[in-house]
């Protein structure tokens, strides 16, 4: 291989490998314009540390002391200061004089980051990054190894066939290494492995507190984090529906945060609000999915009972306990790759009538204008629920929606309503329950989701659609209260990302579930699947006809596929590409002269042949005119029948007669 | 059928196979197991993800250069000669009978004989012809046993290699470049044991036929004339006879002193065919009459190669 391209092949390999830890996020920002430089200088061919070893590794030993110094210090986290290592000292030899020696020492350092980003990247496009690094790798060694001890290429190689073998061992090893994925004993219970947020970005916002001027893209992510089926179901397109998530009701000036402690998890929580005659209800069936990201529960306003709660894995769901946070949440008690869970809402408003914390009426330390506009606001209403509706009529005409972020501000609230008189939901809902409680009205802050787009029989609800609201308690009741204007409510992508998010999301899930969450439980389940003996019954007991499971009928396929594979590439072929016709007849009579127990040593007919003559063997000269027509047919222009090799062959097998002389 | 199946599985079970692990390989093993241990410590599926493909890659490697091993043969093509403590270069026919074969090494599996050949490619469409440049440290004949054949193909860290049984001698002369003097008695006819120039006759045109005399050498006789005459006749040629010079090499000398003499006389030799003499050769009891012209001189090398080694001469 000429050298220019095997250090281009090199430095792919170096990039894919360097792209699955840059992904993560975490390497640090001058390791990773290091790597760009270093290579854009070795596809120049600019070289300028060859030559200079002595200072070279003076600068590595440099360089590891102080990531390793800022790991000691806690600067950096250990793991992350070795794979940003890993990547200097491939920088390092980028830029270092080519030679076979170098591009061993790139692969193998390749191999080190690759490993470190399975540590710090778990979403799916790891396994775009391992596919392509183990494609890139291979390639790059075989070619080495074609190129031979003294590392040239011999002239006029046709090249094709060392491809399709390189091939061929390619799918061998992603077949086999998905074999030894599955079957290899997960010997740890651990799951030390951090769990990466999704691939495309920030999840729900159901975190533990809600900071004014925090946040992030939550309202231009379209993923899903949950699935619902409705019963009864509305059969509309759009679900303009709340889901609740949770209540926050202490507020410092800058966050929300929550005040209860959670109750000893059961397997169903009823909230504890009395029962009415009439009131509807609606029973959902919920999935959060795995870019949920948290393991509070939402149902759909006002929620009231939850149960059957089950995380789901690779090895079928897991029955899960819940638990209550009164006044505020909802918790699942297991994390899963889903959690599945069924709610129970009331479709009437001022269903919740638990009374209101003594902090749902607390204040802070508030600027003067606030109050000042809160009477502003107020007009001439008197009655709470009067006033409350036209705090949220006022805010939602005066005030703009926008997902710019103020950045860190002494008084996220005065800079909302006086200086930048926009914002986004959260502050909609802060502005409104602080008014409120200017007012003397206990309010919270609601965080959720608002929306709900049908797919299939269920509906789903995005990230995009994540929301936070008002419940001011007005006449012995929690109501709702959105004022945050309609444009900024919730977010619905275009059809065609929608569909391009929905195919990520499926391969995202598959990973999550088949990859990352594979455990032993997994594995048990997968042998039981795969030794099940197929049988004449199905689950309800009718007859049906034998089968293999699924995974039965998976194992089966892939392990004929891989004898398939083996056999092609070691069962004899007859015409085989690049095989003679006359080859076969070589077997063959190789094969006839070990059954007359003549063996020819690994010698060639030819000269075989000859020796049989000079000795006098019997076969001698049968062998001697089966040698020539072979020879003929071999490299001469004078084919060889069916027949006539036949004929050819018996003449070795007839024992020869006696002897004349 | 049983039979072929028993030798088979027999083959399979005690295959002439040595797997050994390049440089690059132990780096490589060390981070698989790296990785192995990171895995199950950790539990981090990724790992195991990795994990699994350094493993398979592993397999795969021993797969397919089994492959490329199982289906060689090889024929060892020597040339005529080799002088001791010079290159010189052995070629090895490749063949296949189906399928390639890649990134083939052939290399004798005497250590002596350190000679290293190899293929890129091996196909079955025809034979693939190999040169190495071996070197003998020391002359006499040399037992070749077995080639070794070996692949690094396909990922480069395992050297999977198979010994084929390939036996052969090579002879290896004394090495060239030392001569000592020849005695200026050799030169006055005498040097060793010199004989008559007339008791052989000369190279040069025939001057006269005469009759045979009683105890003359019969070679002498022109056959022809003396059918036609009746009589046995010889020729008279009109030059004199060549001169002519026999070497003697002791074989019960010790070892080392008997290369030296060896490399000695064939020096001795070569210089004394270049200037005309007809050369013969004794080691011990064996004697190599005096000759001339190349194939003569590749004689006496020959024969001072195989001296001290038993069936020299």
């Amino acid at each position: 291989m000429s050298r220019p391209l095997e250090t281009l092949a090199r430095d792919v390999t170096a990039s894919i490998a360097f792209g699955a830890v840059a992904v993560s996020g975490s390497v640090p920002g001058p390791v990773l314009l290091a790597f760009p430089v270093a290579l854009g200088l070795s596809l120049r061919g600019v070289r300028p540390l060859a030559g200079r070893r002595s200072a070279s590794v003076v600068l590595l030993l440099a360089v590891a002391a102080a990531l390793f110094g800022w790991a000691t210090f806690g600067r950096l986290e250990l793991i992350v200061a070795a794979v940003a290592f890993a990547v200097l000292v491939n920088c390092h030899r980028l830029v270092a004089e080519p030679s076979p020696q170098t591009t061993r020492q790139v692969l193998l350092t390749s191999l080190l980051v690759i490993t470190g980003g399975a540590v710090l990247v778990g979403d799916v496009r790891f396994a775009l990054f391992v596919f392509g690094f183990i494609v890139a790798a291979s390639w790059t060694m075989a070619r080495m190894v074609l190129d031979g001890p003294e590392g040239r290429r011999e002239p006029g190689i046709d090249e094709a066939p060392a491809r399709r073998q390189v091939a061929y061992g390619l799918g061998l090893t992603l077949a086999l290494g998905v074999v030894l994925f599955v079957v290899f004993p997960r010997l740890s219970w651990n799951q030390a492995m951090a769990r990466a947020p999704p691939g495309l970005g920030g999840v729900t916002g159901m975190s533990e507190s809600v900071r004014l001027g925090g946040g992030g893209d939550i309202k231009t992510n379209p993923r899903v984090v949950f699935r619902v089926s409705l019963d009864p179901d509305p059969l509309t397109e759009s679900l303009e529906a709340y889901w609740v998530g949770r209540h926050f009701t202490r507020f410092d000036g800058r966050q929300w945060s929550s005040t209860g402690t959670a109750q000893p998890p059961t397997r169903r929580v009823l909230m504890p609000f009395p029962r009415r005659r009439g009131a509807r209800s609606v029973k959902q069936d919920i999935v959060l999915s795995s870019a949920y990201g948290s393991r509070t529960l939402v149902a759909l306003d006002v929620p009231m009972h939850f149960l059957n709660g089950r995380s789901v894995g690779l090895g079928g769901a897991v029955p899960m306990n819940l638990s209550r946070v009164p006044d505020d949440q909802v918790l699942a008690m297991l994390e899963g790759n889903e959690i599945g869970y069924e709610a129970i809402s009331v479709d009437e408003p001022s269903f919740d009538t638990s009374a209101p914390p003594a902090s749902a009426t607390e204040l802070p330390a508030l600027d003067p204008r606030v109050r000042a506009l809160a009477v502003e606001l107020k007009g001439p209403a008197k009655a709470p629920l009067d006033v409350a509706t036209r705090f949220e009529r006022e805010l939602t005409r005066r005030y703009a929606y926008t997902l710019a972020l103020p950045g860190e501000v002494d008084d996220p609230l005065v800079d909302f309503l006086f200086v930048r008189r926009a914002g986004h939901c959260e502050d909609f809902a802060t502005a409104l329950a602080v008014l409120l409680r200017i007012e003397g009205i206990p309010s919270r802050v609601t965080t959720g989701f608002l929306g709900g787009q049908r797919a299939g029989a269920r509906y789903h609800v995005r990230a995009g659609d994540a929301h936070a609201w008002t419940e001011a308690y007005v006449d012995g009741a929690w109501r709702r209260f959105d004022a945050t204007p309609e444009a900024g409510r919730s977010a619905s992508p275009p059809a065609w990302l929608s569909a391009a998010i929905v195919a990520y999301e499926t391969v995202e899930e598959w990973w999550r579930l088949r990859v990352l969450d594979y455990s032993v439980r997994d594995q048990f389940a997968f042998v039981r699947d795969v030794l099940r003996w197929p049988s004449g019954t199905d689950e309800a007991g009718e007859a049906r006809g034998a089968s293999l499971t699924p995974t039965g009928r998976g194992a089966l396929v892939v392990s004929l596929a891989t004898v398939a594979l083996l056999a092609l590439l070691f069962l004899p072929r007859r015409r085989g590409r690049g095989t003679h016709p006359a080859s076969g007849l070589l077997d063959a009579i190789e094969a006839t002269l070990r059954a007359r127990g003549v063996d020819t040593g690994g010698k060639p007919l030819e000269e075989f042949s000859q020796s049989l003559t000079a000795t006098n063997h019997p076969l001698g000269p049968a062998l001697a005119h089966v040698t020539r027509r072979y020879l003929e047919a071999r490299f001469g222009a004078r084919p060889l029948g069916p027949r006539e090799q036949r004929a050819l062959l018996a003449t070795l097998e007839t024992p020869p007669g006696p002897s004349a002389g | 059928m049983l039979r072929a199946a028993v030798a088979t599985l027999r083959r399979w079970m005690n295959p002439d196979r040595v797997l050994r692990v390049t440089p690059m390989g132990r780096v490589y093993l060390v981070l698989t197991l790296g990785v192995g241990v990171g895995a199950l410590n950790t539990g981090n599926n990724l790992l195991y993800l990795v994990l699994a493909f350094l493993l398979s890659s592993i397999i795969v490697s021993g797969v397919l250069s089994e492959r490329v091993v199982r289906d060689l043969t090889v024929r060892r093509l020597l040339p005529d000669g080799a002088f001791a403590h010079e290159p010189f270069p052995i070629r090895y026919e490749l063949r296949r009978r189906r399928g390639h074969a890649f990134a083939v090494a052939v290399r004798e599996a005497s250590t002596l004989m350190n000679a290293g050949a190899f293929a890129a490619v091996v196909s079955a469409a025809g034979p693939t012809v190999v040169r190495a440049t071996a070197l003998a440290p020391r002359r006499g004949p040399w037992a070749l046993a077995a080639v070794e054949v070996s692949t690094t193909f396909p990922f480069g860290i395992f050297e999977k290699k198979r010994t084929i049984a390939l036996a052969d001698t090579l002879l290896v002369y004394p090495r060239r470049g030392f001569a000592c003097e020849v005695s200026t008695a050799g030169q006055r006819q005498v040097p060793g044991d010199a004989s008559s120039g007339a008791a052989r006759g000369g190279t040069a045109d025939v001057a006269d036929l005469r009759e045979l005399v009683p105890g003359e050498d019969a070679r002498r006789v022109h056959w022809r004339r003396s059918a036609a005459l009746g009589k046995p006749v010889v020729v008279v040629r009109e030059r004199e006879e060549r001169r002519q010079h026999v070497l003697r090499v002791d074989p019960t000398t010790p070892s080392e002193a008997l290369d030296s003499a060896c490399e000695a006389a064939a020096g001795q030799a070569r210089r004394l065919l270049a200037d005309g003499w007809s050369v013969g050769l004794e080691v011990g009891g064996a004697r190599l009459r005096p000759g001339s012209g190349a194939l003569h001189e590749r004689r006496l090398l020959a024969a001072l190669a195989l001296a001290g080694y038993g069936d020299a001469g």
